[in-house]
């Protein structure tokens, strides 16, 4: 009702803009306006990238490889690949054409620059090191051939190979990566180049004309950073703001407000889950025994959580691969919830309830264990287990709630000092996950539980060195067959990402990774015919 | 007098050492360090030493303090363990924003107490005593997070006089009086947040101290000769009153330096607030110690300040001295 008297007042501007165009060469593109919560950890690109200097690092400069906006590989800046029989070997043909930013050519010795940088800890690359440990020598024949030799045969051999290039001419003069001029003022071969950045307040970047695949539609993009996540719904409300994730709050919020339901909206989910780890070492020897692990999950109504606190923005999860995933085997549906089944896997399991005893008990000992969660900005993880608690107490589980800062959650969880702890998990599009699963990962891995099976580690071993696609779909099907038998840990739900946007920005797509480290990406974004008057 | 402020100056820097090994002390029993932190896969154990041996987090804690006194003597405040960037450029961005932040506050606070507690001492217990404790007490009741949604839903949202977030218009090229008339637009909403919460505090103070003073035999005097309450507060009771006001001012000078994370986080201020509160969270060292040491020096700065103040104003204190 508020903006009644701006509807004309728009149309006249637009008008007016239509008038001026008659007379004057095209305006440059609009800019889009989005938000970051914090101040990117770095715009080296590659070096100590934290989630937000990833995404800024993904429109900046390409991978040799990128994921589709159904998580599948395409072809970035090398332009095609063949993979060895052996899986040892991988050769990479490099697009003709691609110039960085300041218009020198893209050369495989680039590719190599790049990796040696990762690869050294200087740059402290941990979001990309981890991806290259197996690769043992990297051959440039020529300018537009790359040879990448790995230890062992690698089946998502082209995974790494998404991280963004970076240009030895300008990188390879500081003596400091991680401080010098290059991580100050990076060049790269993405769609946008880099503008300017204000810390605390924004990062600019501007559409590429000479991209390869041809100059973004938009002008450029503007990188709000504000601290809270209502000043930047404000922001959307006054128009400062195109395009932002907001929290299942504002959507409701903006659901309701005269203000919000301008906006045009849509949901998607990413490769993601509330899950929890069940300490299965020595120390809590009950988690030990599937029943048990399954029985706790049989307790929940989830379908029901997902619907009232989460008004509908998630759902109850299946496994570690969400439907989204390429790899998600469609008839591991997630277990129901049957109070039922879930008492009587605890009766079979030695667990009695003492007649008079709200708690169940196996040779004189309560049923108690303390779930472990992070304390911070997600207020789901204190509502996800309040009402893990209160749906336990029926079956006869008493479960205690212990709430500590993130570091120290972190560290708990590596050394095994817990009973049960919960957070937030995402995936790659890819489905080897022996760092999860297997035996050897409870130890550096994130196979915190300590969970152990030596069938799930004979499929992870036989799934990570298997190329044919078909028989690797076999493997990893049998492997989420396997999983459900076991339930190693709990997958609770899929939370939904709720979007806003200015309903003229047009081409706004969403992954399984989100709205960014994708192609096309910001790429495609345009502004409508009635957008671009501004 | 040179001796003992000499001997202040001495006393507070031990104070200042001592803090920073407790800081430095209770960062490093924390669990998990600026090392730890996870990626996507895991990385290669030989990586991950490295990488900790960069941050010197391979050594003993004890080493490591011994190393930040060493650089600090050199005047290097050392390198942000999460930014990789230096901790005096860090705060060469950060500490400009809150200084102006919090100048802009308390002078407001300052120029909206006395006002107001020199008319509750006026006639004390009156309707404007009452008004103003009514006032003051209610700003200060009011959550600071809620009172800032709701100015800035008022005068950015929904009336759109003020920016609503940011300490400058990106993008928008403006002359040097027309960025700062910018600035000033930005920091009008954050100001009266800060301002409107210690209002109360302040005021009570101001009043109070004007109410012994006026009741003592300065102000009898003064009212024997036919002055107004009003004429007198105005003309001596403040001066009377600086004593204690003065010691007041000293220990508002470290908010100069100090953060308010809600303000900053909510207003999208880059200050020191979020800096110390997110490099706690990383285990960033160095960074807190800094900030921890600037802030004492603040505190340090204040006092004496204040004493040297009074010093000038007091002629009993002076005599004395």
């Amino acid at each position: 009702m508020t903006s009644g008297w701006r509807l004309p007042l728009a149309a006249a501007a637009v008008c007016i803009g239509i008038a001026a165009c008659g007379a004057s060469p095209a305006p440059p593109p609009r800019d889009v306006r989005v938000v970051l919560y914090h101040d990117p950890s770095s715009l080296s690109l590659i070096g100590n990238t934290d989630q937000n200097s990833a995404q800024l690092a993904s429109m900046i400069s390409d991978g040799l490889v990128s994921y589709d906006a159904a998580g599948r590989y395409v072809p970035m800046v090398a332009k095609s690949w063949d993979l060895a029989p052996d899986g040892k070997t991988l050769t990479f043909h490099l697009r003709e054409g691609v110039v960085w930013h300041d218009g020198q050519p893209v050369t495989a010795k680039d590719v190599a620059f790049t990796v040696a940088k990762i690869r050294d800890p200087a740059t402290q690359a941990q979001s990309w090191a981890g991806y290259f440990a197996d690769v043992t020598s990297l051959e440039t024949p020529d300018d537009a051939t790359v040879i990448v030799h790995y230890a062992r045969t690698y089946a998502d051999a082209l995974e790494p190979w998404r991280a963004p290039l970076i240009p030895e001419h300008v990188a390879g003069k500081d003596s400091d990566f991680l401080t010098g001029g290059f991580a100050r003022h990076p060049v790269g071969c993405g769609p946008f180049r880099f503008a300017s950045y204000a810390p605390g307040q924004s990062v600019v970047l501007q559409a590429f004309n000479r991209y390869w695949e041809g100059a973004p539609k938009v002008g450029r993009i503007i990188v709000r950073i504000v601290g809270a996540e209502r000043t930047g719904y404000e922001a959307l409300l006054l128009g400062d703001v195109d395009l932002m994730a907001v929290t299942p709050d504002l959507w409701r919020e903006s659901q309701s407000s005269t203000a919000g339901t301008r906006f045009a909206r849509f949901v998607y989910y990413r490769l993601n889950a509330w899950k929890v780890d069940w300490n299965q070492t020595n120390a809590v020897p009950y988690f030990r025994d599937p029943r048990i692990r399954r029985a706790l999950v049989l307790a929940l109504d989830r379908e029901k959580f997902a619907a009232t606190v989460i008004g509908g923005l998630g759902r109850p999860a299946a496994s570690s691969y969400p439907p989204e995933s390429p790899w998600s085997d469609p008839s591991i549906l997630p277990l129901p919830y049957d109070p039922v089944s879930s008492a009587s896997l605890l009766e079979e399991s030695g667990w009695r309830l003492p007649h008079g005893k709200r708690v169940r008990e196996k040779d004189g000992k309560p049923f108690t264990f303390t779930l472990l969660l992070a304390a911070g900005s997600q207020e789901m993880a204190d509502r996800i287990a309040a009402w893990m608690q209160q749906s336990l107490a029926p079956v006869g589980v008493d479960m205690k709630i212990e709430k500590v800062e993130w570091k120290t959650f972190q560290q708990r969880r590596k050394t095994h000092d817990f009973q049960a702890a919960m957070a937030g998990v995402s995936f790659d599009p890819t489905p080897d996950q022996y760092d999860l699963y297997h035996t050897s990962a409870a130890e550096g891995g994130f196979n915190y539980g300590g969970f152990s099976d030596a069938e799930v580690d004979r499929l992870l071993e036989e799934g990570r060195s298997t190329v044919d696609p078909t028989a690797r779909h076999q493997i990893y099907n049998r492997l989420q067959q396997r999983l459900r038998e076991v339930e190693p840990m709990a997958f609770l739900f899929q939370l939904a990402q709720p979007v806003l946007r200015d309903p003229r920005l047009e081409g706004v797509e969403a992954s399984p990774v989100g709205l960014f480290q994708f192609a096309p990406g910001p790429r495609a974004w345009h502004w409508s015919e009635a957008g671009t008057g501004r | 007098m040179l001796a003992a402020i000499a001997a202040r100056i001495a006393t507070a820097l031990v104070t200042l050492a001592v803090v920073s090994l407790l800081v430095f002390a209770l960062l490093s029993s924390l669990p998990g360090d600026a090392g730890d932190d996870e990626g996507p896969k895991p990385l290669p154990a030989t990586f991950r030493a490295a990488l900790r041996a960069q941050y010197h987090l391979d050594e003993p804690a004890v080493v490591r303090y011994g190393r930040w006194i060493a650089d600090l003597i050199r005047g290097d405040l050392g390198t942000s363990l999460s930014s990789r960037r230096s901790v005096r450029e860090l705060l060469g961005e950060r500490l400009p924003v809150s200084l102006a932040l919090n100048a802009c506050a308390l002078l407001v606070m300052i120029a909206t107490a006395v006002p107001l507690g020199v008319l509750g001492a006026w006639k004390p217990g009156g309707r404007w005593d009452r008004a103003g404790l009514t006032l003051t007490t209610a700003l200060y009741a009011v959550p600071v997070f809620w009172s800032a949604l709701l100015l800035q839903w008022l005068f950015a949202v929904r009336l759109g006089w003020l920016p609503l977030a940011g300490i400058a218009t990106e993008g928008a090229t403006l002359g040097s009086l027309g960025a700062v008339a910018d600035g000033l637009r930005h920091l009008v909403l954050p100001v009266a947040c800060l301002a409107g919460g210690g209002l109360a505090y302040v005021t009570r103070f101001v009043r109070t101290s004007l109410v012994e003073t006026s009741a003592g035999d300065g102000g009898r005097a003064a009212r024997a000769r036919g002055l107004s309450t009003l004429g007198y507060l105005w003309r001596h009771g403040l001066l009377q009153a600086g004593v204690p006001l003065l010691t007041l001012a000293g220990f508002l000078i470290p908010r100069l330096v100090g953060g308010s994370l809600l303000i900053e986080e909510i207003f999208g201020v880059p200050g020191v607030g979020s800096l110390m509160f997110e490099s706690i969270l990383a285990r960033d060292i160095p960074v807190v110690l800094a900030l921890t040491l600037i802030s004492g020096i603040a505190t340090l700065a204040g006092t004496t300040l204040a004493d040297l103040l009074i010093l000038c104003v007091d002629p009993r204190v002076r005599r004395a001295g």
